[in-house]
């Protein structure tokens, strides 16, 4: 007499456990290496970063610059709001930029007046002087 | 003269009346410095992941202005 129940394919339900089982194990292993994998990329991820280090080394730098990314991210890149940071940013460092210069160059301008109105002055003194001599001689 | 020893007088005067001030915003911002730089350096991932929020925010609340 026939105890076990066979499929119409000629399986045993014992085999279609023991396949199963061998399936999940198989799952389970290829879980295990993609959770391996993904922790060494994000290990790597944040080795390459160096996050603690470059916090350390310069936190408000990092803070904004992080700032930068979300702002980028949310869309904010090509927004009027950009254009007048930038442009607000642009009128400040050429003013930073060009206010020494300009210091500098009026200060020479300056310079060079007040040696040539020194020089005039003593070209003049001078003449005043040789007009005196010349009224004497007479 | 005596005009401008008057300006000068208030000048000390105003100077005395304020350096205290200065210096006490000098050491309250000194300490927030310090202590807004402990709390970053304490917790790198936390204002990295904030900031990077709210920036975000930021963006999102300009583009949906322009």
């Amino acid at each position: 007499m026939e105890t076990r129940a066979e499929n119409p394919n000629g399986r045993s339900p014992a085999d279609g456990t023991k396949k199963l089982g061998k399936q999940v194990e198989k799952v389970g292993h290829t879980a295990e290496q993609v959770w391996d994998r993904a922790r060494d990329g994000f290990s790597d991820i944040s080795d390459t970063l160096d996050l603690k280090g470059r916090v350390d080394r310069n936190p408000y730098g990092t803070v904004a610059a992080a700032i930068g990314i979300g702002y980028v991210l949310g869309g904010g890149l090509f927004t009027p709001l950009t254009g007048s940071l930038v442009r607000t940013g642009l009128r400040i460092g050429l003013r930073l930029a060009v206010l020494p210069l300009l210091k500098r160059e009026v200060a020479d301008i300056m310079e060079s007046i007040a040696e040539d109105d020194g020089k005039g002055h003593v070209e003049a003194g001078r003449g005043q002087a040789n007009k005196a001599n010349a009224n004497k001689g007479r | 003269m005596e005009m401008t020893e008057k300006i000068e007088e208030t000048a000390r005067e105003i100077g005395a009346r304020v350096r205290p001030q200065i210096e006490d915003a000098r050491r309250r911002l000194s300490s927030l410095n310090s202590s807004a730089t402990a709390y970053i350096q304490e917790n790198p991932g936390k204002c990295v992941v904030g900031a990077i929020a709210l920036g975000y925010l930021i963006g999102k609340l300009a583009g949906r202005r322009g």
